[in-house]
């Protein structure tokens, strides 16, 4: 960045020289503005100045911003043409800075009657504003953010730190204090369900209890901070703001893979404590930085899938596209609306319509999909590369052998079938060597749909033998249809040599189709090897029946196997279908496990085309084209992006990200601070943490989210930094039982005279059910866990689960994200569908919330696994079992009326009964 | 502490007084303290009449609210044909289009919709005739829900923002093409509560052979609190979770509920007067009613063989027989003073025109099954609330996505998607009966005479139920969030 620009400092203004203050203007007529001083102004200034650019942020042809002057000070000021810019800059009489820029100097009249009208105290009379001029005013947030000292304040023995002292002087002036510092155990519990989601373990409770060191909760804390569950905790609050979800919405909401990397990213990044200024920069342009998933971000919004031949329909969609980048981007990192000025300027900020394009032209090159992402790190890819080489020796040599034990095919109509059955993973069909030119594959039956090849290989009877079938050994592949429209299923994909659904072919011919492949020359061949997926995933679309020919010519066929020997599927005389050891059982683990180091993995981060040009687009309508606009952000908040408007596509999202995460730009610090206020202590000091401008909630402690923000930037955008400050604050150790006398006051607690307690999110309540039965899982990382029964309908349909296993008890950050579908159990609880970005999760209290608490099979389940634990690790007699219950939930002790009321229960209706109302009541689903 | 029941003991901790007094003492009223503190910045921001914000009782969300001035309507049933169902094979009659059969559209060359070129000027398979008292013509499709043409009021100029299912799905049930945004069942529960109250405020029933094709989307609560999402169960299968464990004695149920009373109030009386806290209580209580009250609901034994029959309930055919209980299923909640039910008919996991209306190659032949699945138990749907006088303060409205094409596709027997003109009708409650509001062109093509969109009928159906659809408003992510976006304007029209 070359000059400050951030904000509204105050450039200097050139220091006065000329002794024109005094001479006497002529005089002029305040009528003369419109029909004189306006037109000179709208001939020569209004195209940099004007309704659609304003250069150094000055407007002319608007009274009030004419009068507010630009980024380079006052550029009319009433009565002072010496110190009115318009003036000095047409007058010539700065050195540096002569306007117009081009087209030669003003005519000396246009001067004079410029100065005289300034002289004269510019009048300008109403009415002259174009119809769009109603200008938003700046907002608060997009001032500079200065580190205000913190507060003096009277009590002095409360405060451990600067938080405290911005807490403590809101509470003063009310009348308030503060909260009695809470139990340990209190504090303890509130501060694992914040920093890791989960309960504290009764032995980490009785630790800390112990533990009278001065530094016991300091070093608790950074226990806290650097284990692996803070980030998976965390990340969560994050993947809310940027509508993750592993599918792709609207009509069909397909699954997306490969979208779990961008997940994992979060995760790993909080846990590494990546600087936030960073974390924005990978999001935005991960693939220039070496963060290749992180770019997930960008493409996390749905995505329409149904595709049409409809011009006006694509443009729509691809529109609908951009707005979801623009927009998410201006809410997760500026907490700005500025998806608001599609169709027309920001209604309450100095949001334009061409600060809205400028930041679609940002995105124009980044179209939805997957791109392969690169191995992180060269000593990983290296071993990769070993291991891979070993493998393939394996397997090449078991390959070499493994076909002689493959029955010959029989074309004897009369014998009873006796090869395998077709197996979606793979098959041989062997026969006596035959020379040929030309093999056909016809699929005269499938399990369902379109018949589906993922390679198909016609080996040579040479020794050592050879796929002749390779495109890359001059074969040429021809069908008797194709798969309209799809880029995984191609023609091309038959003999390419790589397997797997993505790279196979289709026919357009529900149940049938068929393949030819023309060798390069005539060749002994005698087997040929086909699977529908040896990558094993898909195990549709499988050829039945079918039948292989093959000729020497042209027109000369000659059948050399069909099914018709082969067992039917799963028909029970049918031998084992394979091996379960043995070389063909090794041969296929080592296919398996070669595909899988062989593929690179990919990630569904976007993929990045250089774009055409962006032009602003007339009330939002995609038929409606205005001018170009180039790669730009927020004129009023911060120096241009300074790109051509054909600018290389990286380069438009790397300067994006840098003007976003620059230290002097407000927004970005003030905005994530916020975020880390509000999850801490439930409510951010901005109450709308995804509006920080006109229209949002005004700061509720202005100070103290400045110093908050300069803080984070101060420690080097240290998120952990932060939370560390945060956590062991006198403000956030409070009790937060209620005081009649601060309720009658600040029944919200907005104040914070105590922690204000509030129902934990859903990934909470049930992470901590799993904890407590000791069925959770802490397998980190990878793809995630489905909600849903399986389907396979193009528009997909998503049953919840009845029925749960060890599988389903990971955390639920890992559960696969469905767009705009809830899980049965927990979805009730508020949790976001992905539609739209949520950085506030409503918290609503519902009877559908209760029924899945106390009913469901999930719950009921894990109280099963928790009475079992319990047995187990306190043995028979009740009360030990009932006091393990509540010291495992809820990190006490019964009381004597709790404890005799549970043992009625546990003797009545069993322990089950217990952990069923244990994990029901409000205590376990509170944060106090 | 050992009262047998969860409720004089809850109603004791509760203090409803405090509830009302304080909404902002509670972590769900947190919300609601800093929208109200807004209100006053917003009264001066845009010279708009300001928001009119429901005052929802945290104890009692579904609680009967007053609306904003006296209502046409007191409840809302839609009826929501997925798929996109021909209007110029149901109300909309074009004897131009019969006339110049297998001519070429005029103006329409080269014109490519969603599935690409057009054939010629296709007219329906089946015949209109005469209806009513009105005259109107129907076609042969719905004969029985024809004869109440004198009922309905159509709007033939409806259009909608896009041509494809998902989006058009997602603005007809929240306004909004994208996704995200709440359905309007929603925001009239978030308005109006409910008036039956041991029954969730809106009802979604999906067509027995599943849902339509944004699923969820047009039923979810999107960014305002989950208590408003649509409660989805038909006939046949009941709310998820509803039942308790199977093989749990009713006796540990009850001791279950009475030992998790007792720990909620003991933990309440640590935080008097916490308002979410004693919600989760009145939860717990309100899913113990429903508990009775849904299966109650959602069981016909008690209905007469005659009404069974007239609604088709005894069709052997079991997706005739499923949705005729579904229709009576949605009788019954309407008579129970649930606000808002959203009947489905039509479901897309079969695939295309196979189980809905997306009739592209084969419409006919897809036409012939879907009709009458909906004809006999929807009329019998409409002649039952006449007869119970529910129709006098229940709106009903017939919709679907969008319409479809006069020309059947290039080398195809069907009709391709058509946004530029389609009909929606509505009955009952303050609306006109038999009258025709609005017209597409001579083919039915596009609308050109009084021509509407989905926000005006949001606005209308907003209005009918006593909602100023510019005031109803939520606030989210720096904006006042409205059913109808930006637009919109009650169809004048069409009011009785």
């Amino acid at each position: 960045m070359r000059t400050h620009r951030y904000g509204s400092q105050p450039a200097p203004l050139l220091p006065l020289a000329l002794a024109a203050v005094g001479l006497l203007a002529p005089r002029a007529r305040a009528a003369d503005f419109a029909g004189g001083v306006r037109p000179i102004l709208a001939a020569k200034c209004f195209r940099c100045h004007g309704p659609e650019v304003q250069k150094g942020r000055l407007r002319l042809d608007v009274k009030a911003r004419a009068l507010r002057g630009g980024l380079s000070g006052p550029a009319i000021v009433p009565g002072r043409s010496d110190e009115s810019l318009a003036y000095r800059y047409v007058a010539g009489l700065d050195p540096d800075v002569r306007m117009p820029p081009s087209g030669g100097p003003l005519p000396a009249a246009d001067v004079a009657a410029l100065k005289a009208w300034i002289d004269e105290g510019a009048p300008w009379p109403e009415g002259l504003d174009p119809p769009d001029a109603a200008e938003a005013p700046v907002p608060w947030s997009f001032e500079p953010i200065r580190r205000p000292a913190p507060p003096e304040v009277r009590s002095c023995g409360w405060p451990r730190g600067p938080i405290d002292r911005f807490v403590l002087a809101r509470l003063e002036p009310a009348g308030l204090d503060p909260s009695p510092e809470a139990d340990r155990a209190i504090w303890i519990r509130r501060l694992t369900l914040d920093l890791h989601g989960l309960l504290p373990t009764p032995e980490e409770v009785a630790e800390l209890l112990r533990d009278d060191s001065p530094d016991a909760c300091e070093r608790l804390v950074d226990r806290l901070l650097a284990s692996p569950r803070h980030g998976e905790r965390w990340a969560r609050h994050w993947l809310d703001v940027v509508r993750f979800a592993e599918t792709h919405g609207f009509e069909m909401n397909q699954p997306r893979e490969s979208a779990w990397p961008y997940r994992d990213y979060v995760i790993c990044a909080l846990n590494e404590d990546r600087p936030y200024d960073r974390f924005v920069q990978e999001q935005l342009a991960g693939d220039l930085v070496g963060e290749d998933a992180a770019t997930g971000f960008i493409v996390g919004g749905a995505w329409d899938q149904v595709k049409s031949p409809d011009p006006g329909l694509t443009a729509e969609q691809r529109m609908n596209e951009l707005h979801d980048m623009a927009s998410t981007t201006g809410t997760a990192f500026l907490g700005l609306t500025v998806g608001c000025a599609r169709c027309h300027h920001h209604k309450f900020d100095p949001v334009s319509q061409r600060d809205y394009y400028g930041l679609q032209a940002v995105f124009a090159g980044v179209e939805h999909g997957e791109r392969e992402v690169s191995v992180p790190d060269g000593a990983e890819r290296e071993a990769r590369g070993r291991a891979l080489g070993a493998l393939e020796a394996e397997l090449a040599r078991l390959r070499a052998d493994l076909w002689k034990l493959e029955p010959q095919a029989s074309l004897d109509a009369s014998s009873a079938p006796s090869r395998p059955p077709v197996s979606p993973l793979g098959n041989t069909d062997r026969f006596a060597a035959i020379e040929a030119r030309l093999v056909r594959f016809t699929v005269l039956k499938t399990s369902s749909l379109e018949p589906c090849l993922d390679e198909l290989e016609v080996f040579t009877a040479s020794d050592p033998p050879r796929n002749a079938a390779l495109a890359s050994a001059g074969a040429k592949a021809r069908s008797s249809s194709d798969f309209p429209g799809s880029p995984l299923h191609k023609l091309e994909h038959l003999n390419d040599g790589l397997y797997g659904n993505g790279r196979s072919w289709i026919s357009a011919e529900p149940g049938r189709g068929w393949v030819e492949v023309e060798l390069l020359e005539p060749v002994a061949i005698d087997r040929v090897l086909w699977a529908r997926d040896r990558e094993g995933k898909y195990q549709d679309r499988l050829a039945l029946e079918y039948r292989i020919e093959v000729a020497r010519e042209p027109g000369a066929w000659k059948v050399v196997a069909t099914s018709a020997d082969r067992l039917l599927p799963g028909a029970n005389a049918a031998p084992a279908p394979g091996p379960a050891s043995g070389p063909a059982a090794r041969a296929r683990e080592l296919e398996l496990e070669v595909a899988r180091l062989r593929a690179r993995p990919k990630a569904y981060a976007g993929r990045f085309v250089q774009p055409g040009p962006t032009h602003r687009l007339h009330r939002g309508e995609p038929a409606q084209v205005r001018e170009a606009v180039a790669p730009g952000a927020i004129a009023a908040l911060g120096e241009p992006l300074g790109l051509r408007a054909d600018a290389p596509e990286g380069e438009r999202r790397m300067a994006l990200a840098r003007w976003i995460a620059h230290p002097r730009n407000p927004l970005a610090a003030r905005v994530i601070s916020n975020r880390l206020w509000q999850h801490h202590l439930g409510e951010g000091i901005v109450a709308t943490p995804d509006d920080f401008g006109s229209n949002g909630a005004p700061p509720s402690n202005p100070e103290f989210l400045d110093w908050l923000a300069s803080e984070l930037v101060a420690r080097g955008w240290s998120l952990k930094a932060l939370h560390r400050e945060v956590v062991l604050s006198s403000a956030y150790r409070q009790s937060s039982a209620p005081r009649p006398e601060a309720v009658a006051v600040d029944a919200s607690s907005r104040l914070l005279w105590r922690f204000p307690p509030r129902r934990v999110e859903a990934e909470l309540i049930r992470d901590c059910m799993l904890q407590a039965s000791g069925a959770l899982d802490l397998r980190m990382g990878g793809p995630g866990f489905s909600a849903f029964e399986p389907n396979d309908n193009y528009v997909r349909v998503y049953e919840p689960k009845r029925a749960f296993g060890p599988a389903d008890w990971r955390r639920m950050v890992y559960m696969t994200k469905v767009r705009m579908q809830q899980d049965g159990t927990f979805g009730a609880f508020d949790c976001p569908d992905a539609g739209q970005a949520c950085p506030r999760r409503t918290r609503s209290t519902t009877a559908l919330q209760s029924l899945s608490l106390f009913n469901s099979a999930f719950v009921l389940e894990q109280a099963r696994l928790l009475a079992a634990r319990l047995e187990r690790e306190a043995g028979a007699e009740t009360r030990g079992q009932v006091r393990r219950a509540f010291a495992l939930l809820l990190q006490r002790a019964p009381d004597p009326v709790e404890e005799a009321a549970a043992a009625d229960l546990v003797a009545a209706h069993g322990l089950e009964a217990l952990c069923r109302a244990l994990f029901n009541s409000s205590e376990l689903l509170f944060v106090s | 502490m050992h009262a047998n029941s969860l409720t004089p003991e809850g109603r004791r901790l509760l203090d409803r007084r405090r509830f009302l007094g304080d909404a902002g003492r509670g972590l769900g009223g947190a919300a609601l303290a800093w929208l109200l503190a807004r209100d006053g910045l917003l009264a001066a921001g845009d010279g708009r009449p300001p928001p009119l914000r429901p005052a929802i009782r945290p104890d009692a969300p579904f609680a009967a609210r007053p609306a904003h001035f006296p209502a046409r309507a007191r409840r809302a049933l839609v009826i929501f044909c997925s798929g996109a169902v021909s209007h110029v094979d149901t109300w909309d009659w074009k004897p131009e289009l019969f006339r110049r059969h297998g001519q070429p559209m005029p103006g329409a060359e080269g014109l490519i919709t969603f599935q690409g070129e057009q054939g010629s000027l296709t007219r329906s398979p089946y015949e209109f005739k005469p209806r009513g008292q009105s005259g109107k013509r129907i076609s042969d499709l719905l004969p029985h829900l024809a004869e109440l043409a004198d009922e309905m009021c159509f709007v033939h100029s409806m259009t909608a923002r896009s041509n494809t299912h998902g989006p058009a799905e997602n603005q007809m049930s929240t306004g909004f093409t994208l996704e995200g945004f709440p359905s309007m069942g929603a925001w009239v529960s978030y308005a109006l509560g409910t008036e039956a109250e041991d029954l969730p405020a809106f009802v979604a029933i999906p067509d027995p052979r599943g849902v339509p094709q944004t699923g969820p989307s047009n039923w979810a609560s999107g960014f305002l609190p989950a208590v408003f999402q649509g409660t989805a169960f038909n006939a046949a299968k009941p709310p998820a979770n509803l039942a308790p464990p199977p093989g749990s004695p009713p006796a540990a149920e009850a001791a279950t509920r009475r030992f998790l009373g007792l720990l909620n109030a003991r933990h309440l009386e640590r935080f008097p007067g916490d308002s979410e806290l004693g919600a989760r209580i009145a939860s717990y209580e309100l899913a113990a009613k429903m508990q009775l009250s849904v299966p109650e609901v959602s069981d016909l034994s008690r209905e007469s063989p005659l009404t069974l029959r007239l609604y088709g309930a005894d069709d052997p055919d079991p997706v005739r027989a499923g949705f005729a209980r579904n229709c009576i299923l949605a009788r019954r909640l309407l008579e129970r003073g649930v606000r808002f039910v959203q009947l489905f008919n039509g479901a897309y996991a079969m695939g295309e025109g196979v189980g809905n209306w997306d009739g592209h190659k084969k419409l006919k032949e897809q036409y012939d099954v879907h009709g009458p699945i909906l004809d006999v138990p929807a009329a019998a749907l409409l002649r039952d609330l006449k007869a119970r006088g529910l129709l006098e303060d229940t709106v009903v409205l017939w919709t679907t996505e969008f319409g479809r094409m006069p020309t059947f596709q290039k080398g195809a027997s069907g009709r391709d998607h058509n946004p530029k003109g389609f009909t929606v009708w509505l009955a009952g409650a303050g609306v006109k009966r038999g009258f025709s509001h609005g017209a597409t062109d001579d083919f039915g093509y596009r609308a050109v005479e009084d021509v509407t969109t989905i926000y005006d009928l949001h606005a209308t159906l907003l209005h009918l139920l006593g909602l100023d659809h510019e005031r109803l408003t939520y606030y989210h992510n720096g904006l006042e969030r409205r059913l109808t976006d930006v637009h919109g304007r009650v169809i004048a029209q069409i009011l009785a």
